[in-house]
């Protein structure tokens, strides 16, 4: 049977744009599907260089727009006026929720998906994290270890440059790293009291694929930390910054756009995906295309979405779900602002420039012994910062004076916001609403989440020790939550058709591989089998990379 | 900036209703509606037929307003950055949570949008002022919304209209080009970070410090 392509890869975005990469480099002839719009790198950064007095709304945006067509997606820190042609719309893209589910689904749909807003975050995972499931219980063991992924994430830190302190923990194994960019000095004088009465907790800056130094036609980062918006720099890694103009040097890369993958399509008789069915969603047009091999990189909930989607006889509850669990143990992270804290002692201090990423303190809970009374642990993420005039929304004054202490750089504050780790829960999941359509006439998505306990027990020891470090670091604590926020507003969703070593209860095997489909593979957050407590999507590109490897030398086998 | 910016100055200190320009004109005849019992929006419809938009009077007390709060000094203010008709603008379209109707849900159908808010925080500087709030002195009114200010951040009240108000007059001015370029610092594209530097007393803040914005 002839094939129109090598491998299908299903999605641009951050996983979508590895494979394209790793696939087409290994001499594979490739097409990529989006969903979403075209974006050029640079071109189409059409708010990139716009001051808020350009803009209609000043950057605040229409809030009767975004009442009526963002209801969720406005609430992403990262929405704003410039940066809203970069979310979906959510009247264009519903998706149901169960009863009693608070779940924010933060998505981008376009070329480049939300590599082009993510949050840039890049750490490690470590044997506490992949070992996690088999030591407690909750989940099924990770079939692999630390030693069978630091390679690779090796490969893809020196291809996307990220800046990061080496600091020797074993919690957040060392990369290969960029220079870092600097701690501020209020975030230095914190790291320097907490390390003094906790040794074993270590204030760092933000690992963050942004780059110090110029690399391979990309220029390094300006410190503007509007990167969302696009960054015609190429400053920060994105599909259209990296993995897309090296996928397409290769002369093998193929890229449609508005085209929605409906289902891929399964031949019984070879027991093999065959393809995709594609529907373009501007024309409703339906087409075909065929390839010797598919990889899901639609995000972790679009990917399960589709393989549910793609029910047959063979495979009547979703496509490589015979273990049943397909679209269970979905996880994200659970959040909250831990404290936030003035922080006296440096009105006569400043800083120039606007980093684009903060601090991170990785998880001292539950490591070598059992210090809490939660299993896992939490990080923190946040960072020191001088208030600009809109400190004055809350002050009381008009006038001259009023108007003379707002032009004034404000006092210096700090914030700790605790992630804990989300544990697998097969009730938590994703499945097709038995009734409800979305505008393709497809079964829309349903999702099932709430955080635990463990998770609640977890944010509120977050708390505690968060406020207790800033009060070691001259700090007054003004606020602190323990209660984590809605699913998915750590945009850290993840799971849904899991990773294990039996096929019978799971999805996926070590090669990121459907264990029913061999030339099936699905490398997004959809894979993951437990979500650790810090950023995931390092490790999502370092298992696409693993498995792109793996796929290639089994189709040089002959053995898919 | 050009010649043309002084004329469209707020003349903080000479304002005065016996001079009165051909709004203040329209504003007083908002007053008569006020003291006939008609609405002011409503009256001044009936004037001015109905565009949805602020009355004159409307406009006028948001000028007013917007100079009392942000007065030209040493940089130009509110007025001369443009504030009241981005006020009307954000007001029409719910910003700084000014929408009629439930949170998070926009009245449709309602042009006037969050202008209701701007009805309330008038009624209530009449009744403080036992008088009109326009037709006061400018040092009068001072006081007046001095006071009324104070108690907004000082009182049990929740939800106040003047925090709404006020928090608009203050994006409006601060995001224009004279408020985020002149009267603070504006640079899109620093090219460096330094992570430690002295400040100086008399320091302006970074407009474009986006997180500051955001979360100071």
């Amino acid at each position: 049977m002839s094939m129109d392509f090598d491998t299908i890869v299903v999605g641009s975005g951050i996983t979508g744009g590895w494979a394209a990469k790793e696939l087409t480099e290994k001499g594979l002839k490739v097409l990529m599907i989006e969903r979403g719009r075209m974006i050029e790198h640079g071109t189409d950064y059409v708010t990139e260089t716009k001051a808020p007095w350009d803009m209609p709304f000043r950057g605040e945006g229409d809030a009767e727009l975004y009442a009526a067509e963002y209801p969720v997606q406005h609430l992403n820190r990262h929405f704003t006026e410039f940066t809203q042609n970069h979310f979906v719309n959510d009247k264009d893209n519903p998706y149901a929720v169960a009863d009693g589910t608070q779940f924010s689904w933060w998505r981008s749909y376009q070329l480049g998906g939300r590599s082009l807003t993510w949050g840039r975050q890049s750490y490690r995972w470590s044997d506490y994290d992949f070992g996690a499931n088999k030591a407690d219980g909750y989940g099924t063991d990770w079939p692999i270890r630390y030693a069978d992924i630091a390679p690779w994430y090796d490969h893809v830190e020196d291809f996307i440059g990220v800046s990061g302190a080496a600091e020797g923990l074993p919690s957040l194994p060392d990369g290969k790293f960029l220079p870092p960019m600097a701690l501020n000095v209020v975030e230095q004088h914190v790291r320097e009291a907490i390390s003094k009465k906790w040794p074993d907790r270590c204030l760092t800056v933000g690992r963050t694929a942004n780059l110090t130094e110029p690399k391979e036609g990309r220029a390094p980062c300006q410190y503007r930390s509007i990167c969302a918006r696009g960054c015609s720099y190429g400053a920060y890694f994105s599909t259209q910054s990296s993995t897309l103009p090296a996928a397409q040097a290769t002369g093998r890369l193929t890229v449609v756009t508005d085209s929605l993958v409906e289902a891929v399509d399964y031949d019984p008789a070879t027991k093999k995906a065959t393809g995709v069915r594609v529907i373009n969603v501007k024309t409703g047009q339906r087409s075909s295309h065929s390839a010797r091999m598919v990889f899901l990189n639609a995000s972790a909930f679009n990917s399960v979405h589709i393989l549910l989607r793609s029910r047959s006889e063979a495979f009547p509850n979703g496509l490589a779900n015979s273990s049943g669990v397909l679209g269970t143990h979905v996880m994200d992270h659970a959040s909250t602002l831990s404290t936030m804290a003035m922080m006296p002692g440096f009105e006569d201090r400043t800083t120039f420039g606007n980093r684009p990423t903060g601090v991170v303190i990785p998880r001292f809970r539950n490591l070598d012994s059992k210090d809490g009374d939660f299993t896992r642990g939490y990080s923190f993420q946040g960072g020191a910062l001088q208030s600009g005039w809109t400190a004055a929304k809350r002050s009381a004054g008009i006038g001259k004076d009023y108007k003379a202490e707002t032009r004034k750089t404000g006092a210096w504050r700090m914030v700790f916001v605790g992630f804990a780790e989300s544990l697998p829960r097969a009730t938590n999941r994703l499945t097709l609403d038995p009734a409800k359509l979305d505008p393709q006439g497809l079964p829309m998505l349903s999702i099932h989440f709430e955080h635990g306990d463990n998770e609640r027990r977890a944010l509120a020891d977050a708390k505690k020790e968060a406020a207790a470090m800033m009060e070691a670091a001259g700090g007054h604590v003004i606020m602190g939550f323990d209660q984590p926020n809605p699913g998915g507003t750590a945009i850290h969703e993840m799971g849904g058709a899991r990773m294990g070593h039996d096929p019978k209860t799971s999805v996926l095997n070590r090669w990121s591989q459907s264990h029913d489909i061999s030339n099936l593979f699905v490398t997004d957050g959809a894979q993951m089998s437990s979500s650790a407590c810090q950023n995931p999507s390092l490790t999502y590109m370092a298992l696409t990379a693993r498995a792109c490897d793996h796929a290639v030398s089994l189709m040089k086998e002959g053995a898919l | 900036m050009g010649q043309g910016e002084k004329s469209l100055s707020a003349p903080s200190d000479e304002w005065s209703p016996a001079r009165a320009d051909r709004r203040q004109i329209l504003g007083g005849a908002a007053v008569l509606g006020a003291l006939v019992g008609l609405p002011v929006h409503a009256w001044n419809k009936v004037r001015e037929g109905q565009d949805g938009g602020a009355t004159a009077s409307e406009k006028l007390l948001l000028a007013r307003l917007s100079d009392l709060v942000i007065p030209a000094t040493d940089t130009p203010g509110a007025v001369a950055a443009g504030v009241p008709a981005f006020v009307e603008l954000a007001l029409r379209h719910g910003l700084e949570d000014t929408a009629p109707e439930t949170p998070g849900r926009v009245h449709m159908g309602e042009d006037r949008g969050g202008l209701s808010v701007l009805d309330g925080v008038e009624r209530e500087l009449n009744q403080l002022s036992n008088s009109l709030f326009l037709n006061l002195p400018p040092a009068r009114q001072h006081e007046v919304l001095s006071a009324y200010d104070a108690d907004a951040f000082t009182g049990e009240r929740k939800d106040h209209p003047w925090k709404k108000l006020k928090g608009l007059i203050l994006t409006g001015y601060y995001t224009s080009e004279i408020g985020g370029s002149r009267e603070l610092q504006y640079e899109l594209v620093p090219g460096r970070w330094d992570p430690n530097l002295p400040l100086a007393p008399n320091n302006r803040s970074w407009s474009s410090d986006w997180t500051a914005v955001d979360f100071g």
